[in-house]
């Protein structure tokens, strides 16, 4: 993939706090017009990994480029978006001074403001003060704010915390918008079941290392989670087929990925039997085996995965 | 042409964040506090100073100027410091600084922009104030001469204005290097507190008990080492008539010109200070 079409691409990003390794070792390469879900535990790196792509931090050792840009000590990258984690925006200005605000820095106009005030349905409160405001307010002014002079790329820190369903959907059919306009998209987030339906790729960071990235198929491909069969009338299929017997725990069929196809094959072929469910194992699962396997690694002193699942992928 | 780098100039990031600070303040109606403070300040020593050795009438230039001095020096350091506790640590704890720095704009741009509305409110209500009780005295009183009142007045101001950016800047640092807004305020008024109240009665105990004035030279160190105490001398020396409990505060060499050189060199010392903090601030 050209490196034009990439609207992040990092290669060996490391970066040390004191005796804390923030980053280690960090490859992305994120295409334009793709969204991309950032996770990990509290202190994984995902907001040290933020400020890197936003030029904030120049990293210890590596290559940073945004957008065809290098990033280089000091420099920023421009055609950005970017709402922190919890923002709480001047108690006293109202919701249009603030995006005036924000504008006028960034050299907008005042009538991109009123038109994203419309958008983001604001229009009501736009005078009121934002002290004033819900979380749900706050949160669609901060993605106002952030998407103000159309960014080719959006980083979102938690957009969806403490949001109710209607604000969460809200904010990503946004997302699923800006996508469709070619702008790539980073979501920080612990929420993992709404980024498994939202969003294209997860990069999974532990202890400053980077543990699995791809799109979520990939991620479970590559998972050695198995992957259960469930199917109605088993035990009675258990008797007369003993192939299935090793395959069989706690009322279902387990196997590994790599065993699936035939064991389906199996199924309908030697069985006829065609109900049945197939539950590859789901982005939270995969995440939890991660991280206690990353916990795992630890405890007994083996250091962690050193590459992740897989490698970044032109998607 | 003149209109478009007018408007260029209002473009600057600096200007922004001067004009949003302004608006801020203003809302949070600090400013209505300070120009309240200041105009009762000038009112109250103007009409009333010579209340208090039995006669109503305009006190005499020497009086009020000095009186003045002796509440602004506290009032116009709690007055910065109320105004600018959080102007650092109130944008990280809400989140704001983090996303300001993620714009195209630099930390000076910030420090610019903040230090421009912050002084030019501290300014005007200074300026405002005291130019209003140097004209009561010219307009209604009898026997000021225009020129050393507007001389005695213009230093007033000039010091009063330093006093107030030394302030400004301190609070700055202590913004920048605070955890939380808490924190900020209670450290400035410590400060406050001992730079304003404290030291001179330490000063006076060592004077005091320097009975030989052999470590008169301390002391005079000891006093360029508060700005508060330069801001006295400098409003004492513009008088000519050293008063109070610490007649040395006007006795250094070199004059007026001296002390608004210290004055200057605690201002340059604090901007260098707050900047520095600032750019090694990790985000």
């Amino acid at each position: 993939m050209s490196v034009n079409n990439l609207a992040v691409q990092l290669e060996g990003v490391g970066h040390q706090f004191a005796e804390l390794r923030a980053l280690n070792q960090i490859n992305l390469s994120l295409p334009r017009g793709m969204t991309m879900a950032l996770l990990g535990h509290n202190g994984a790196g995902k907001s040290t990994l933020i400020k890197v792509i936003l030029g904030l931090l120049t990293p210890d050792s590596g290559r940073v480029d945004v957008l065809g840009q290098r990033l280089t000590s000091g420099k920023k990258p421009s055609n950005v978006g970017y709402l922190p984690e919890n923002i709480h925006f001047y108690d006293k200005l109202t919701g249009a001074e603030i995006l005036r605000y924000f504008a006028a820095l960034k050299g907008e106009s005042h009538q991109r403001v009123a038109q994203l005030i419309e958008e983001f349905g604001l229009g009501y409160a736009q005078h009121k003060l934002v002290k004033g405001y819900s979380k749900g307010m706050k949160q669609r002014l901060g993605f106002a704010q952030a998407i103000l002079a159309s960014p080719q790329l959006l980083l979102l820190d938690e957009p969806t915390v403490g949001l109710d369903p209607q604000a969460s959907s809200f904010l990503y059919q946004k997302v699923a918008q800006l996508k469709r306009q070619g702008c790539a998209v980073i979501i920080c987030t612990h929420e993992l079941n709404l980024v498994e339906s939202q969003l294209d790729v997860a990069m999974m960071l532990g202890r400053g290392q980077c543990l699995a990235y791809g799109t979520f198929a990939e991620l479970a491909k590559a998972s050695p989670l198995q992957v259960k069969i469930a199917l109605d009338g088993l035990a009675a299929l258990l008797v007369t087929h003993p192939y299935l017997q090793a395959f069989y725990r706690q009322g279902a069929l387990h196997c590994a990925q790599s065993e699936q196809p035939a064991l389906v094959r199996y199924l309908t072929t030697k069985c006829q039997r065609f109900d049945f469910t197939l539950h590859l194992p789901g982005l939270a699962e995969i995440y939890h085996h991660n991280m206690a396997q990353m916990q795992h690694c630890s405890e007994q002193g083996l250091g962690f995965v050193t590459e992740p699942v897989l490698q970044p992928m032109g998607v | 042409m003149m209109s478009t780098i007018g408007g260029a100039i209002w473009r600057q990031p600096m200007m922004i964040i001067a004009a949003k600070e302004l608006k801020d303040s203003l809302r949070n109606r600090w400013v209505a506090v300070i120009f309240g403070l200041f105009f009762l300040l000038a009112f109250s020593v103007t009409f009333a100073g010579s209340a208090v050795s039995g006669t109503l009438a305009f006190p005499s230039l020497v009086s009020v100027i000095a009186s003045l001095s002796t509440i602004a020096v506290a009032i116009i350091p709690l007055a910065a410091i109320l105004l600018c506790y959080d102007a650092f640590v109130g944008e990280e704890e809400s989140g704001t600084m983090l996303l300001l720095l993620s714009y195209p704009l630099t930390k000076m741009d910030i420090f610019l922009g903040k230090l421009l509305a912050h002084s030019g409110i501290m300014l005007a209500a200074i300026v405002s104030s005291f130019t209003l009780s140097a004209t009561i005295l010219l307009c209604f009183g009898q026997g000021y001469q225009w020129q050393q009142t507007l001389w005695v007045f213009g230093q007033f101001i000039a010091s009063s204005g330093l006093l107030a950016l030394t302030f400004i800047l301190l609070s700055y640092v202590v913004s920048l290097r605070a955890t939380e807004k808490a924190k900020a305020v209670g450290t400035l008024l410590s400060l406050w507190f001992a730079l304003v109240l404290i030291y001179d009665l330490l000063l006076l105990a060592l004077l005091v008990a320097d009975l030989g004035h052999r470590v008169q030279w301390l002391v005079q160190l000891l006093m360029a080492l508060n700005p508060t105490d330069i801001y006295r001398a400098i409003n004492q020396l513009a008088t000519h008539a050293p008063m109070g409990s610490l007649p040395l505060l006007s006795q250094f060499q070199g004059g007026a010109l001296w002390l608004y050189g210290l004055m200057l060199l605690w201002v340059a010392l604090l901007a260098w200070l707050t900047l520095r903090t600032f750019m090694r601030k990790a985000i």
